[in-house]
């Protein structure tokens, strides 16, 4: 008899211990699916999914709120996602938010991220829709940076046409320098200009580190980069942002050893002063040579953005932070 | 003694083949109540068939057993355990349930025949009582793996016995027990008959056996009674067929 | 040509294969006949239930602990190429979970009890305590097949799910071994993968894998010729006819799986 006890006490714990890990198991699987949690619906449209799937993790500010529960074309370029979300993230999620398509990791799965809108709008309520975002895709960004490049070289063709015919008509220029508006517009002008060599001598370095350490890194992103045309087009790219530099560099120099020639020249020039002409180019080539910097900065902003190049940003930041720091 | 009862278990015309093997072929048989018959007969001669038809574990192609004045064939399963419960059948090779003790295998049958034994409260009292009548009580706690073949056929007897039977059927008491163990289990063979005054049918071959607990011998043969009579005028009949079992 | 006698052999093989596959479908019949009847065994089939579950487990343990292990360490290189460990523990747990889990134990179990089931049967009907048990008023099928059939389709889930934790822990082990991973990391990434799609199904069919088990385990040993050699062929019969029974069942489950939980 006490044998069968044992027995039984014995059968006991083993059915249960499979019965409670089974348990644990469902729950646990269901607790994923947002199962035994409040939920409530919201949804936002999009033109393209990129391969989201039923299912997919949703995450707000990279937590896991809930998951994608249907996908369905509502015409013919835009795409309804409805996702189910728990309801006790409702009171963070604001009207304002951005539901963007990502991946979890480079080979992960597709998620939605929502971002966080900026401003203190009311509370999302259910069956809302969100704004979407489309991210601007790499090729797109480089072909923004093509346009600009081709418009900088431009640029550096024109200046240097200016510096020559400066450097030709020593005597017309004697007459600006006594000039003290001009002057010291031309002061002006030669500092930006020297701010922007600066500005695109440090781009360009960090542009070089960039593509130094994708080639260098066995990831992914790197063997992407070193097979496809993007690379090619960055190498391009870079090439001609390199001229650009060394064009506005001359440009630079020329225009410095003028000003230093017309510093010591003995004979006044009075006759440049009249040449409205010549002073309404330069003037121009001043404020075509900012957008030129602008835009080159927006093109580093972008980069600075793209998922491929963010890593190094972020490290160079923190490497500034730290130099800061100590 | 017995002339004028009805016979407890009677046998009319019993057939059985199996294919095209004709075992039993219009046996009969009376066994009157106090009576201790044996029947002899070559292995294969379908001894063992007949006694298996007799507690419903086979059914016989045709032919009637009566049993107690209730026909087997005619009764439901219900009906037919009942009658189970009056008739002990003590198999061949023991039988004995090796995966329990002595002690469970003897109260097995009291499981499903608690109806005959509602006033008993204590089964082990009544395991004691029959584990005595066999001389093995020191043994109750083994498994029947732990005992020896002759210790095996007791306990296996006592089993029977548990369920206070009327008619005990022995299948070959004796077979595979040596002739010293084989003598103990006819003396505790007698010993029951008339401690538990039961009726017994007992399937042999041992002509030792037959002499010693038989009163009547019925030689089973080409499927039919062949011969009925005692031991002494069978010892001496002139039939070779006969002969051959008395060597 | 019907005189060939290796055409005529052939034909009786087949013959007597389908012959065996309809009296095992007679006795399934007979099984869900008398598990209705009373009464029930219950004590026995507590008794079973220990035996076949309990007295199993080291066993399946054992086996589960190393298939976990042995999956884990051979795929890791292939993944690690791809710089993808992190995604071991889904490809793990999930192909432990739905497909070796449930037939690696399935076969350790069928190896053990239908053999087990088998022999026992087998001698109790070649000694005959089968005749002896109905003589005494106990039905035999319903104390032994049902008690014994019942018990083996219940256990074996209890089992595999047991068993699917082992390996998936033995999988953690290597991780956290050669990867460094936490506990708490690793099972949260294997209940990240698993679906119901995974689980559920994988859990029904050990019932019937644990039902195919038990029942040709005791067909064998119900119906085993007589002599000690038809008690070994009993129990040899049982695990060949069970494991190949296994498998034929796992593709239907495979199949029926397909179609409701779209994979």
């Amino acid at each position: 008899m006490k044998k069968t006890h044992n027995q039984k006490l014995k059968l006991g714990v083993f059915v249960v211990i499979g019965l409670i890990l089974f348990v644990v198991a469902v729950y646990l699987i269901g607790n994923r699916q947002n199962m035994f949690v409040k939920t409530f619906n919201i949804s936002a449209n999009f033109n393209n999914v990129n391969g989201l799937m039923q299912g997919n993790n949703v995450r707000y500010s990279g937590i896991n709120i809930g998951t994608v529960k249907t996908i369905s074309m509502i015409n013919d370029s835009t795409i309804n996602v409805d996702m189910v979300i728990e309801e006790k993230m409702v009171q963070h999620i604001k009207k304002d938010a951005i539901a963007t398509i990502g991946t979890d990791g480079l080979v992960g799965n597709m998620i939605v991220n929502i971002i966080p809108g900026k401003g203190d709008s009311e509370m999302i309520a259910p069956g809302d829709v969100i704004q979407s975002y489309t991210k601007i895709g790499t090729d797109e960004m480089l072909n923004t940076l093509n346009v600009t490049n081709e418009n900088a070289a431009l640029l550096t063709a024109k200046l240097l046409n200016i510096a020559d015919a400066m450097a030709d008509s020593k005597g017309t220029f004697g007459m600006l320098i006594n000039d003290t508006v001009v002057s010291s517009n031309l002061k002006q002008t030669v500092n930006q200009l020297r701010i922007m060599s600066i500005e695109a001598n440090k781009s360009m370095k960090s542009l070089n580190t960039i593509i130094n350490t994708i080639n260098f890194q066995e990831s992914v992103a790197g063997v992407l980069l070193n097979d496809s045309i993007e690379a090619q087009k960055i190498r391009v790219l870079l090439t001609n942002l390199e001229a650009t530099t060394a064009g506005v560099n001359s440009v630079i120099s020329n225009l410095n050893e003028t000003i230093e020639d017309y510093k010591n020249s003995k004979g006044a020039v009075n006759y440049l002063f009249n040449d409205e002409e010549f002073v309404k180019n330069l003037e121009q080539s001043l404020i075509n040579i900012n957008e030129g910097t602008n835009k080159f900065n927006q093109n580093m902003e972008a980069l600075k953005h793209s998922f491929l190049t963010r890593r190094y940003f972020r490290k160079l930041e923190k490497q500034q932070k730290k130099k800061a720091k100590s | 003694m017995h002339n004028i009862q009805a016979p407890i278990l009677e046998i009319k015309d019993l057939k059985k083949s199996f294919g095209a093997n004709h075992v039993l072929n219009g046996f009969n048989l009376e066994l009157f109540e106090g009576e201790n018959v044996v029947i002899m007969g070559r292995s294969g001669s379908g001894k063992s068939v007949m006694i298996k038809c007799l507690v419903g574990l086979m059914e016989p192609d045709s032919g009637s057993i009566r049993v107690m004045g209730k026909e087997i064939s005619t009764l439901n399963p219900e009906d037919l355990n009942t009658l189970r419960t009056d008739i002990g059948f003590l198999f061949q090779g023991s039988a004995l349930y090796d995966s329990m003790t002595v002690r469970e295998n003897l109260e097995f049958p009291l499981r499903r025949h608690k109806q005959k034994f509602a006033q008993i409260k204590d089964p082990t009292e009544l395991v004691l009582e029959v584990l005595e009548s066999v001389g093995l009580v020191h043994a109750i706690d083994l498994m029947p793996a732990e005992l020896s073949g002759g210790m095996q056929r007791r306990v296996a007897l006592a089993r029977t016995l548990i369920l206070k039977p009327k008619i005990i059927l022995y299948d070959e008491p004796t077979s595979g027990l040596d002739p010293i163990t084989s003598k103990e289990i006819i003396e505790l063979m007698r010993r029951v008959q008339r401690q538990y005054k039961t009726s017994s049918l007992i399937i042999t071959h041992d002509v030792d056996c037959a002499r010693v607990v038989s009163e009547r011998i019925i030689l089973l043969i080409d499927g039919i009674n062949y011969l009925e009579g005692n031991y002494e005028t069978l010892k001496n009949s002139d039939d070779e067929k006969v002969k051959a079992f008395f060597k | 040509m019907f005189r060939n006698p290796g055409f005529m052999l052939k034909l009786n093989l087949i013959r007597s294969f389908f012959i065996e596959i309809g009296e095992l479908s007679y006795f399934a019949r007979r099984f869900f006949k008398e598990i209705f009847k009373k009464p029930f065994e219950f004590n026995e089939f507590l008794k079973q239930c220990f035996q076949v579950g309990n007295r199993s487990f080291l066993l399946v343990g054992v086996t589960a602990f190393i298939i976990g292990l042995v999956i884990t360490l051979q795929t890791r290189p292939t993944l690690e190429e791809f710089g993808a460990e992190s995604w071991m523990p889904s490809m793990v747990s999930i192909s432990i979970i739905r497909e070796v889990g449930p037939v690696i134990i399935a076969l350790t179990f069928a190896g053990r009890i239908a053999s087990g089931i088998g022999a026992e049967l087998g001698s109790m009907r070649v000694t005959e305590q089968i005749d002896a048990m109905e003589v005494s008023g106990t039905n035999p099928f319903n104390f032994l097949v049902v008690t014994r059939v019942l018990a083996a389709t219940l256990m074996l889930p209890v089992l595999v799910i047991l068993g699917d934790a082992i390996a998936l822990y033995g999988s953690y082990v290597v991780e956290n071994l050669k990867g460094d991973v936490s506990f708490q990391l690793y099972f949260n990434k294997v209940f990240n993968a698993l679906e119901f799609g995974d689980i559920i199904p994988a859990t029904i069919k050990t019932f019937f894998f644990g039902f195919a088990i038990g029942l040709v385990g005791c067909f064998k040993g119900y119906y085993c010729e007589k002599g000690t050699v038809g008690v070994g062929k009993a129990a040899n019969s049982a695990v060949v006819f069970s494991s190949m029974l296994l498998f034929i069942i796992d593709f239907i489950a495979v199949f029926i799986t397909d179609i409701f939980f779209e994979i």
